[in-house]
């Protein structure tokens, strides 16, 4: 991944129908088939949460945050993201299941794994990135409110935006004195 | 976690673990396995053989050290019957700490168990098959996973706790309000009283609380640990007056070249600097992370670790962080508690956006010592900003001042993104040459 992705959301398309969730926990099971995966154990956990506010669904999972309090604070050193571009991800074998880093998200989006390990955090479909698919969050969303969004590229986008509309008005102006 | 750092640190090292269980695992997983959750060792293993190998760390176990000779950096270790000796560069004691069993007459019977070790564990797993009924003598956390774990398992438990429930972790009202809680989700408490008694012919049949008499086949010990000092007493080395490993800013022990981690030692606490005797799993790790850098030839020291925990009980999120009044009391720190209520938010207070109940420990000068917090849902919004607080030090006021909700401004944040387009306002030529006269006069005058 060259550039920082984020998965970010258009609260006004969400539904809050809840399929983000499943197919978050669906592709991090073992069998990834639904009707096997409900009856695996541990069960698949969902890393990302449908959270009502206001009138609006809000998916919320790991911001993968640039100066990470949860990767400051864990005492093994489990929890690392191996590149500045790459996700933040839990270590199975490092966690000792301290939740300290339950403790510490900004966003409460860390959980308690079945196993007594704190693992429960969207980890940006790694795998799935890799083969060239989307997070399983962003292709399941049947409204597009999910989305995987290059930064730099959004941002040039509004900022384009924003040029476009300035010239707009100038001309508009000019064409109005002309009038005149 | 020693041996993996030290390993990280220097390529060239050669490192070895000698422990006697028969394969590293993690003890805050124990109550998993209680539970249900992870079957065997394999679950409950932290680092197998090959992920040491990877690590470039060898494992010798199961096997015991029996002693060192600081002088001639000897190490002299027990295997299958078979005496060894190792020399060493430099090396970390970690011999954790044994179960404290509360004189409880009865205490020796079969039935009652404790939880430090694998073995005692799957004796607490065997026990709950044909238990109906248990009873946990607690005072911590792991104490409080266990309950829950034997409650999921369909026993009837009972949590005996002599004055109440997490005392040096929370305050007293604290305390009160997650024992109603627990109460409420089934967990029957006997407070107040240590068990009198523990009754039955050779293996445990009852327990009697309070004059009362309680049936049940399994009694666990959660009563807190002592440090296991044996080896290090052996070979001379010195202990702090809290009984334990003493050490150093460096994790260094009275012996050269000898460390100490873990619950057998003493730490640093960062709040005052002071050595005290703090058996958490997070602080052991940290702890081990510095030695095992020191051991490979670094030379990190720590001022303290901030004592920080946190845990989900029965649907309780319970957050602990820093100096309580009980922890404050044993370093004659003088300390003030404060309510701390949930910052106001736009949307109306819900699970979500707000926690049940929160408390803010200061010193004489206001600053922020300690902070408790038991929420439903997302408790860790909070608990992030009070642990920044206590780390810092942080002036109370100050902190009530940016005090928030980031799961509310997050959506709010979200909701302000699509509603808000770009929008250039265009100022008449009029208007703007009045506002240019008088950025003029404004200028000028």
């Amino acid at each position: 991944m060259e550039m920082a992705k984020a998965i970010v959301v258009n609260i006004e398309k969400c539904l809050a129908c809840k399929s983000c969730e499943i197919a978050c926990a669906l592709a991090h099971s073992k069998s990834k088939v639904l009707e096997e995966a409900v009856a695996e154990s541990p069960r698949p956990q969902r890393m990302v949460t449908v959270e009502p506010a206001g009138e609006f669904g809000v998916p919320i999972q790991c911001r993968h945050c640039e100066a990470a309090p949860c990767v400051e604070i864990c005492p093994t050193g489990a929890i690392q993201r191996q590149s500045k571009e790459a996700p933040i991800v839990v270590e199975k074998e490092l966690c000792i299941g301290c939740k300290l880093c339950i403790l510490i998200c900004p966003f409460g989006v860390l959980r308690i794994g079945p196993e007594g390990r704190a693992i429960i955090k969207c980890d940006m479909c790694l795998e799935r990135m890799e083969e060239g698919q989307d997070p399983a969050c962003v292709e399941a969303c049947p409204t597009k409110a999910l989305k995987l969004v290059s930064l730099e590229e959004t941002t040039k986008t509004k900022r384009r935006e924003a040029s476009k509309q300035l010239v707009k008005e100038v001309e508009q102006k000019k064409s109005k004195s002309k009038e005149e | 976690m020693a041996a993996i750092a030290a390993a990280q640190e220097n390529a060239d090292a050669e490192v070895m673990v000698v422990t006697q269980d028969r394969l590293p695992y993690r003890r805050p997983a124990i109550p998993a396995l209680i539970a249900g959750y992870i079957k065997g060792p394999e679950g409950a293993k932290v680092f197998s053989p090959e992920t040491l190998a990877q690590y470039n760390v060898k494992l010798i176990c199961p096997a015991e050290a029996t002693d060192i000779d600081p002088k001639s950096k000897v190490i002299s270790i027990l295997s299958d019957g078979k005496k060894e000796k190792l020399a060493y560069d430099a090396a970390v004691i970690a011999t954790g700490g044994h179960p404290l069993i509360p004189k409880i007459p009865g205490a020796d019977k079969k039935g009652v168990c404790t939880f430090t070790t694998y073995e005692a564990a799957v004796e607490i797993v065997e026990a709950a098959k044909t238990a109906s009924c248990a009873v946990v003598v607690g005072a911590g956390f792991i104490a409080l996973e266990i309950a829950e774990a034997l409650m999921h398992k369909g026993l009837d438990v009972y949590f005996n706790v002599r004055s109440r429930i997490l005392r040096r972790l929370l305050e007293p009202e604290l305390s009160e309000f997650l024992s109603r809680k627990f109460e409420q989700q089934g967990l029957k408490m006997l407070t107040g009283e240590a068990i009198s008694e523990i009754g039955g012919k050779s293996s445990v049949e009852y327990v009697i609380h309070k004059g009362k008499k309680i049936a049940t086949t399994l009694v666990v010990m959660g009563t807190g640990v002592k440090p296991n000092v044996a080896l290090a007493e052996k070979c001379g080395i010195e202990l702090g007056p809290t009984g334990a490993v003493k050490i150093d800013n460096h994790m260094r022990t009275s012996a050269t070249d000898i460390y100490a981690v873990g619950d057998c030692a003493e730490s640093p606490d960062l709040g005052t600097g002071r050595f005290v005797y703090s058996p958490v799993g997070s602080i052991g790790a940290a702890a081990g992370r510095i030695a095992g850098k020191n051991a490979a030839g670094a030379s990190q020291e720590t001022k303290g670790f901030l004592r920080a925990q946190a845990d989900h009980i029965l649907g309780m999120q319970i957050f602990s962080i820093g100096h309580s009044t009980t922890s404050a009391k044993e370093v004659n720190l003088k300390v003030d508690v404060h309510a701390l209520t949930a910052p106001a938010s736009g949307e109306k207070s819900c699970e979500r956006t707000s926690f049940q109940i929160a408390k803010l420990l200061t010193d004489t000068h206001d600053k922020i010592v300690g902070a408790q917090l038991v929420a439903k849902k997302f408790g860790s919004q909070f608990a992030w900003q009070l642990y920044e607080a206590v780390l810092a030090g942080e002036n109370r006021e100050e902190f009530l001042e940016r005090f928030n909700c980031p799961r509310m401004k997050m959506a709010e944040a979200l909701v302000q993104a699509v509603k808000s387009t770009v929008v250039v306002e265009s100022v008449g030529e009029d208007k703007a040459l009045k506002l240019a006269d008088k950025t003029d006069q404004r200028n000028t005058s």
